[in-house]
């Protein structure tokens, strides 16, 4: 009795104590947001720009033919998300501009989706026959476990259209990475957050 | 032959272990970091030790065991950017140490009989303990674990219920210094108070 009670409390604590982890509601509150840039640009040598109205691009490992995610596939993403682009960059300067205008930059707007499929084999409870022997039942069977891992980006790009090299190359000036956008407590306003955030934190965008 | 040698020693010590005075715990443990408390400072409540002491002679002052003991530390940090070379990183997240220890320790015992429900004693520990420093953000997780060599002071008293019952009450305080560190996260020689309260098992 004694036994069982000390094995209760060790067992108890052990599940207590052992590797808890944080409270998804305050991880998953806010985006994290990544910026990086080309240290050997001057933006303010740049004065406009382009970019979509209503479609931001798509890449999966999943869906490899998707390409583009419209107002139709996620209804109230794509639109504000690109409104919320506009707005940063107009504060800082840059005009507005139609692809067909020539303009300095070309602002890119695309999420990256990592879709990864895990599939675990389990062996349960593998056990010898006994002495008189229970043929043909020397271990239970294997079985599949298989879960999912759906994580992505929001990704932000701003490439340099006015300097496009002679092999019709072009350069990414600044990327703002925005994650993760599959695992969030509200997609559009973290996103929106995460937008504004990553012009805050870099100063050196604009006229 | 030395097959027939380790089991005729251990079976030796199991003997010895059998035949003396004994105790074994399990308690709650309460620690407070004291070093690197900007990466974490606050007391984790999230703990337990469990050992086992082997008293000896027949005076009860001395002992000797081993403690084993997990506890978690961790802390929230709001939203902070940090610099890199060529942009920066904006997030909030929590540092998290999930620490298991092993102690070979030593205690000697302040009584007057060998037969009193009340004994104190300090003791010296020493052993090594894992740490997995942890940084979570977002859906993100970044950790890197060490080990180091552990010496931990303690003080403390058990209580028997009674003289007719085995069962106790434990209390110590202790103090954990560790050359645990970790590079990566710029976290060096771990150390801690720590409060530890539970129940003992007395085999005599």
């Amino acid at each position: 009795m004694k036994k069982n009670f000390f094995l209760f409390a060790l067992v108890v604590g052990l599940a207590w104590a052992c590797e808890p982890t944080p409270d998804n509601m305050k991880l998953l509150d806010q985006l994290v947001v990544q910026t990086h840039y080309d240290t050997e640009v001057n933006f303010t040598d740049y004065a406009t720009y382009s970019i979509s109205t209503d479609t931001i691009g798509f890449i999966s490992n999943a869906s490899p033919n998707d390409t583009i995610l419209t107002e139709h596939d996620t209804p109230g993403y794509p639109r504000p998300v690109l409104q919320q682009v506009v707005k940063n960059l107009d504060q800082v300067g840059y005009t507005r501009v139609d692809k067909s205008a020539n303009p300095d930059l070309g602002i890119n707007v695309y999420v990256v989706n990592d879709y990864n499929l895990f599939q675990q084999v389990v062996y349960p409870s593998y056990y010898y026959p006994s002495y008189y022997g229970y043929y043909g039942s020397y271990y239970n069977y294997p079985y599949v476990n298989t879960y999912a891992q759906n994580t992505g980006a929001l990704v932000v790009e701003m490439v340099d259209l006015k300097n496009i090299g002679a092999d019709k190359k072009v350069r990414v000036l600044w990327t703002a990475y925005l994650g993760d956008v599959y695992s969030t407590i509200s997609l559009l306003q973290e996103s929106t957050d995460a937008i504004d955030q990553a012009f805050h934190q870099s100063p050196y965008i604009g006229r | 032959m030395k097959k027939i040698a380790i089991i005729v020693a251990l079976a030796c010590g199991c003997g010895l272990v059998q035949a003396q005075d004994n105790y074994f715990f399990v308690n709650w443990d309460i620690n407070t970091p004291m070093t690197n408390t900007n990466w974490i400072g606050s007391t984790s409540t999230r703990g337990i030790r469990g050992g086992y002491r082997a008293v000896i002679g027949p005076e009860r002052r001395f002992s000797a065991g081993l403690d084993v003991s997990w506890a978690t530390f961790s802390e929230y940090k709001p939203t902070e950017t940090f610099q890199q070379q060529a942009g920066a990183i904006t997030t909030d997240y929590f540092n998290y140490i999930y620490q298991l220890s092993f102690a070979a320790s030593g205690q000697y015992y302040f009584h007057k009989s060998s037969n009193e429900r009340f004994f104190s004693y300090v003791g010296m520990g020493l052993g090594a303990n894992q740490n997995k420093y942890t940084v979570f953000y977002n859906i993100y997780k970044d950790q890197h674990s060490a080990w180091g060599f552990l010496a931990r002071p303690e003080a403390g008293i058990l209580l028997r219920i009674s003289t007719r019952k085995r069962i106790g009450l434990m209390a110590a305080v202790h103090y954990d210094y560790s050359t645990n560190k970790s590079n990566d996260y710029n976290y060096s020689s771990f150390s801690a108070v720590g409060v530890s309260v539970g129940i003992m098992s007395m085999q005599w």
